[in-house]
């Protein structure tokens, strides 16, 4: 296991003739991806656009994307894990247990027609969403569809995105993958990076309580976190960087209103398949914007006198 | 036999990183140079009796009092000696170790014992997840050694191993033995869901029926000789299987399918 197989979006409206939304909801949630990209659009290689696309949602309820696919599959909650592990058994041409296949909520031919679609496609393409990442298995269903597009693979060309919700959270990978090697959940405390999902990831950190200030950047986990998580973020000194007041900047000590980004301030942003694109401002803005703020603070870190190094420290208490 | 004792004084409010707490590093030192070892509170360095009350001089057994379970990388890479931890104990215990024994009367936290090669860890309380792993970006986890835990075990138990043995006597959350390779896994009370995925070899040991994963399939009923020396082996480390051999056998699953891999399920079936 490792790696990623991804594409540009571009690749996808000129190329993709198989589409599949995984945990997601496109349609409300992301509604210019259908007619920009991925289905309405016609590309070089796909002359007759929707007519030449097949479009498969898997999701456990029937979203109002569903009546822009040609295939649905619902599948029961929390069991997509078991659906991408028996897709990968199947495209292998491995034996699956029918019985047990079933209680995913797919028969074993409407599983069968999936792996074979997906061997048969010229140019696949597998779109995720937090319907697939933040249920029951999380980063391993993430992992599961991963794999099987890279496995898809051996047979056609096939990639995997996910359908990112947040403005420029992708940038936020891509800045610490190039800075750090590593997309997230990296510690530096020790001088050097290390990284570990799970003991240094935002979340896990804040609900055992391991961490005694946080700096937030344009997120609002006050509104999407677990609650252990945000009591903690309401004990420690929090700073809210943020245009607007969000739920977090209520329970922080201190908020700055910042430019925002794209509108009133310039920047980079980088769309969901990790194509930078600068941004320039329209309008202007009183206030400043992240970037000066958080070089501010630096600078303020900066100039304090240096702590004398902790073991002179201790021994002069003793 | 003299020991070394270690008194937590306070928890500490972020966690502090302590990998010098091992008989490796601590056997040969007077107690003044215990004392001045670097630990890491957060990014600043601090003395190791910053934070421990430290009694007699180094030696190849550690006893560490207090609530530790803030404190990570106890034992990390020790080859040889003992600790004994009496309360709860930190993330990353027994990391990489390579020898040696560590008993921890309380509850450990997450990845202990992780791409250990060797020794034992003796949980009495229950385990985080990772147990025994390799960790992120690894290929493989334990490739040797034993841990037992006496509670229960979380996440990804076994994750990657190569070889080794964990015995878990609680409930086992989801992915025990993700995409093992070798050694066993015995499971006294059972696991969530999800066991054994993507496992290519190894042996995981069920004494309560497990839901498996569809890619799963049934070989056989066999009540194999290993397990029985298995057992016995186990038994002087104070664990026994709830039943005797010739009171029932084993159904052998094989898989996953979806590697495709030739790891085994054997689930335990009393005669009726």
């Amino acid at each position: 296991m490792g790696g990623k197989v991804s594409c540009t979006l571009g690749e996808v409206k000129n190329r993709a003739d198989l589409i599949i939304y995984w945990g997601g909801n496109p349609a409300e949630c992301h509604p210019r991806h259908f007619t920009k990209y991925t289905l309405t659009q016609k590309g070089r290689y796909i002359p007759n656009g929707r007519k030449d696309r097949t479009m498969v949602l898997v999701d456990i309820r029937e979203t109002p994307s569903a009546k822009a696919a040609d295939i649905f599959l619902q599948v029961r909650p929390a069991k997509d894990f078991e659906v991408i592990t028996v897709l990968r058994a199947l495209i292998k041409g491995h034996a699956v247990d029918p019985e047990l296949a079933a209680e995913t909520g797919l028969s074993m031919e409407q599983l069968q027609d999936l792996a074979d679609r997906m061997k048969k496609a010229r140019f696949g393409v597998l779109f995720f969403g937090m319907g697939l990442s933040m249920t029951r298995g999380k980063h391993m269903n993430s992992a599961a569809l991963l794999t099987l597009a890279a496995e898809l693979n051996a047979y056609t060309k096939f990639v995997a995105m996910p359908m990112r919700g947040h403005g420029n959270v992708t940038g936020g990978d891509v800045i610490m993958r190039w800075t750090t090697g590593y997309p997230f959940g990296v510690s530096l405390s020790r001088g050097y990076p290390r990284f570990n999902p799970g003991e240094f990831s935002t979340i896990d950190l804040l609900i055992r309580g391991d961490c005694d200030a946080a700096l937030i950047l344009g997120a609002d986990p006050g509104a999407t976190m677990p609650q252990p998580a945000i009591d903690h973020l309401a004990r420690i000194p929090t700073i809210v960087l943020d245009p607007k007041v969000t739920h977090t900047s209520r329970l922080a000590r201190v908020h700055f209103t910042t430019a925002a980004t794209g509108i009133s301030a310039p920047g980079t942003v980088y769309r969901m398949d990790e194509i930078p694109l600068p941004l320039r401002p329209a309008l202007k803005s009183p206030y400043p914007t992240d970037e000066e703020i958080v070089h501010r603070i630096y600078q303020a870190v900066a100039a304090k006198p240096p702590l004398p190094p902790a073991v002179m420290l201790s021994q002069a208490t003793m | 036999m003299s020991k070394t004792i270690f008194t937590l004084k306070e928890r500490p409010h972020v966690p502090l990183e302590t990998e010098v707490l091992s008989p490796d590093v601590i056997a040969s030192l007077k107690h003044a140079e215990v004392e001045a070892l670097p630990v890491f509170l957060g990014k600043r360095q601090y003395r190791l009796a910053d934070f421990f009350a430290i009694e007699g001089d180094g030696s190849e057994e550690l006893e560490i009092h207090g609530d530790v379970g803030r404190v990570k990388w106890i034992g990390r890479a020790m080859t040889r000696g003992r600790i004994t931890i009496h309360g709860d104990a930190g993330m990353h215990l027994g990391a990489h170790m390579k020898g040696g024994t560590i008993e921890v009367q309380g509850n450990a936290s997450d990845w202990i014992g992780a791409e250990m090669k060797g020794g034992l860890i003796r949980v009495a309380g229950s385990a985080g997840g990772q147990v025994g792993a390799a960790y992120r970006g690894s290929t493989s986890g334990m490739s040797g050694g034993t841990i037992l835990v006496g509670g229960s075990a979380g996440l990804e138990l076994g994750m990657r191993m190569r070889r080794g043995t964990i015995v878990v006597q609680g409930v086992v959350r989801d992915f025990a033995g993700l995409q093992m390779k070798g050694g066993t896994i015995v499971l006294l009370s059972g696991a969530e869901v999800r066991t054994g995925a993507w496992m290519v070899r190894g042996t995981i040991v069920s004494f309560t029926p497990l839901r498996l994963l569809p890619t799963f399939s049934y070989a056989c009923t066999c009540n194999p000789i290993f397990l029985r020396l298995y057992a016995r082996h186990l038994q002087t480390l104070g664990v026994s299987f709830p039943s005797a051999p010739e009171a029932g056998f084993y159904r052998r699953y094989t898989g996953d399918g979806a590697v495709p891999g030739k790891g085994e399920i054997l689930i335990w079936h009393p005669q009726q």
